[in-house]
């Protein structure tokens, strides 16, 4: 069953056309790659699907059986569609602990006024919600930092709550852009074991856009292909690199990266 | 640095007692200042006293805005104004000096309903938020704060140029608290509640959210806040502190109100009472706010003459603190508090570390 579906997706600014008419189908529990070269839209097309950009007339998003086209971000994000950024975009001076709890706001259950009125409740559910977040740093290496300012981590440290603080919204879906992005291939693929370890254990559908197609190859049931914008290829990861299309698109470019080739020929 | 360890750990010593048991206690030393200014100084000090309760409050609302939630407005002091103004003209008796409106309410009826217009005004004074950032966000709300001064000014039912006089007193059973000290009672605790609530507010999830907005708005949007919401709700609650500080300060003896008192350089006042205390530090803003009064009062008269021309300076040296400030201090007092309790937290981190490893071998 379809949890994510979009139809004639667009998205131009200006005069380019940075998402073309995307159809695309995510299945409930699978982990979807999105591919394509600098540019293509990747990122652009999570921006569309979590409220962050609105798309263009004529396109349609539905979530969960739920319409959320032209719906706004933090209406998106309650009905269980949690996403990481590419530049991360944590909550620098606030602590680890607190930019967790904040991916926990959807499910507070007091309202923005009870602060002022019952104070006891508040702190009681609080409390229970902090216990509830130090499990998730724990298991996420993280407890032993969780009163520093998320500014102050390590690189990889900083991958690792920008995943946490999307968990902690309890989302059905994650997207993840570039989770990777700037770590060393043996710490990308220990990031990825701990992204399949929080899928089997949150129970989540997970959509990730990755530029190592090694990692992405190894750990995708369905991958789509974008480029300039458009959908050009999807299917198994043996479809896909297979495809003609999809060796044009990268290798068209010119781009001399070791690992498209090796992932192409491997 | 010592004394300040000392205390800090009293104080923290009782919060683990019971959480009320500092603020308590900190009423509790309040109590007798008025007897012992009087007794060592002068009446006057009580006076200045209660206008550093009133800005203690000001400063702490305009924190959870623009400390907590990261939106720039100059428009406070306007709604400041209008706090006092409705409720000097709820309270005044109908027909009074100069066409001035007067309603003849009591004053501890007035007060809460112009707590509540302020609200209100702060939602309207807020809704520019909802599109514009920064500088474009700070001439909106100057524009709008400005504007209720000059309405205020030119509308002889508001006291125009006289301004509003013989404001009552509020009372207690039929004791009038029309003296300096039975006043500082009324902002002395109010001005404490305004810190107390802060807190309960920056420490929840009401709070967090205003803090996501400030660091990333987008992000913050994408973890489910409703970012127009709770924009719009720091404003609120920064109107309701405002209000409450103007209507307090509509009913102090002398009970006089103009509309100088709202000028842009208050603003200023105001907003360096902020950036000294550190955005978003609660005890910086309130140190903050009791410096910078302080140093207001001081310098309030002093006149410069040149070619015999006599120049007020104040406007000047309150502006370049300002720009010096920003340039050369800009985490304020609030950085200096938070290092401390930084280094605290580290020193007791190793401690427990130290003993741990003690224990273990
Ligand atoms: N806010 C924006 N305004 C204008 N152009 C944009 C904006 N966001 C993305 N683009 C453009 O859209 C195209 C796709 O960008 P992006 O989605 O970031 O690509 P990818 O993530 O695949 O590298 C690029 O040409 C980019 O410059
Ligand atoms: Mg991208």
């Amino acid at each position: 069953m379809a949890l994510l579906e979009t139809l004639n997706l667009s998205k131009s600014f200006g005069g380019l056309q940075a998402i073309d008419n995307v159809s695309l189908r995510v299945d409930e529990n699978s982990v979807h790659g999105l591919i394509g070269p600098n540019g293509s839209g990747k990122s652009t097309f999570f921006n569309l699907l979590t409220g962050v950009y609105q798309p263009d007339i004529g396109s349609h998003i539905s979530f969960n059986n739920i319409d959320i086209t032209n719906k706004p971000a933090h209406y998106i994000a309650s009905q269980g569609l949690a996403r990481t950024f590419q530049l991360l975009r944590l909550y620098g001076e606030l602590s680890v602990l607190e930019n967790v709890l904040v991916g926990y706001h959807p499910h507070t259950k007091y309202g923005p006024l009870a602060p002022l009125i019952m104070g006891a409740e508040v702190r009681r559910q609080d409390k229970l919600v902090k216990e509830e977040m130090m499990d998730l740093l724990e298991f996420i290496g993280l407890a032993e930092h969780a009163e520093i300012p998320a500014a102050e981590l390590s690189g990889g440290q900083r991958r690792l709550l920008a995943l946490g603080r999307a968990i902690a919204m309890k989302p059905k879906m994650l997207l993840l852009d570039e989770p990777g992005a700037g770590l060393s291939p043996v710490n990308v693929d220990n990031l990825m074991a701990t992204i399949l370890t929080l899928k089997e254990r949150y129970n989540l559908t997970i959509v990730v856009v990755e530029h190592i197609l090694k990692v992405v190859m190894a750990t995708c049931d369905t991958i789509s292909v974008l480029d300039h914008g458009q959908k050009i290829s999807e299917g198994s990861p043996t479809f896909v690199k297979n495809d003609p299309a999809v060796v044009e698109a990268y290798l068209g470019r010119e781009m001399a990266d070791e690992d498209i080739r090796a992932a192409m020929n491997s | 640095m010592i004394i300040l360890s000392k205390l800090t750990d009293i104080f923290e010593y009782l919060a683990k007692r019971h959480r009320l048991l500092p603020w308590l206690l900190a009423y509790v030393l309040l109590l007798p200042l008025p007897f012992v200014l009087a007794g060592l100084f002068n009446e006057y000090l009580i006076d200045l006293v209660n206008r550093i309760c009133l800005f203690i409050l000001l400063a702490v609302g305009l924190n959870i805005v623009k400390g907590f939630c990261g939106q720039v407005t100059v428009g406070h002091i306007g709604l400041y104004a209008i706090g006092a103004v409705t409720s000097a003209v709820l309270s005044l008796e109908p027909g009074g000096f100069g066409g001035a409106l007067g309603f003849g309410w009591p004053v501890w009826l007035a007060i809460p309903t112009a707590v509540m217009v302020t609200a209100f005004a702060g939602l309207i004074i807020g809704l520019p938020s909802v599109r514009l950032q920064g500088a474009y966000l700070a001439l909106a709300t100057l524009g709008l704060g400005e504007s209720v001064r000059i309405f205020i000014a030119v509308t002889p039912a508001l006291g125009s140029s006289t301004g509003l006089m013989m404001i009552p007193s509020p009372s207690v059973g039929s004791f009038t608290l029309d003296s300096f000290t039975s006043y500082y009672y009324i902002v002395m605790t109010a001005a404490l509640f305004g810190i107390y609530f802060s807190f309960s507010i920056l420490r929840s999830a009401t709070g967090r959210a205003f803090q996501a907005i400030r660091e990333d708005t987008t992000a913050a949007a994408v973890n489910g806040i409703n970012v127009i919401k709770y924009k719009l709700l720091a404003f609120v609650f920064s109107a309701v502190y405002a209000g409450l500080a103007g209507a307090l300060f509509a009913h102090m003896p002398p009970g006089y109100l103009h509309h100088n008192n709202f000028t842009v350089i208050e603003m200023v006042t105001l907003l360096l009472m902020v950036v000294l205390g550190g955005i978003g530090n609660v005890w910086g803003g309130v140190i903050g706010a009791i410096v910078v009064a302080i140093a207001y009062d001081q310098t309030k008269d002093l006149v410069f003459y040149f070619m015999d021309r006599p120049i007020v300076i104040q406007p000047l040296v309150f502006g370049l603190s300002m720009v010096l400030l920003v340039m050369f201090m800009p985490r304020g007092i609030g950085g200096w508090i938070e290092d401390f309790q930084r280094n605290r937290r580290f020193i007791r981190r190793s401690e427990e570390r130290l003993s741990g490893s003690t224990r273990n071998t």
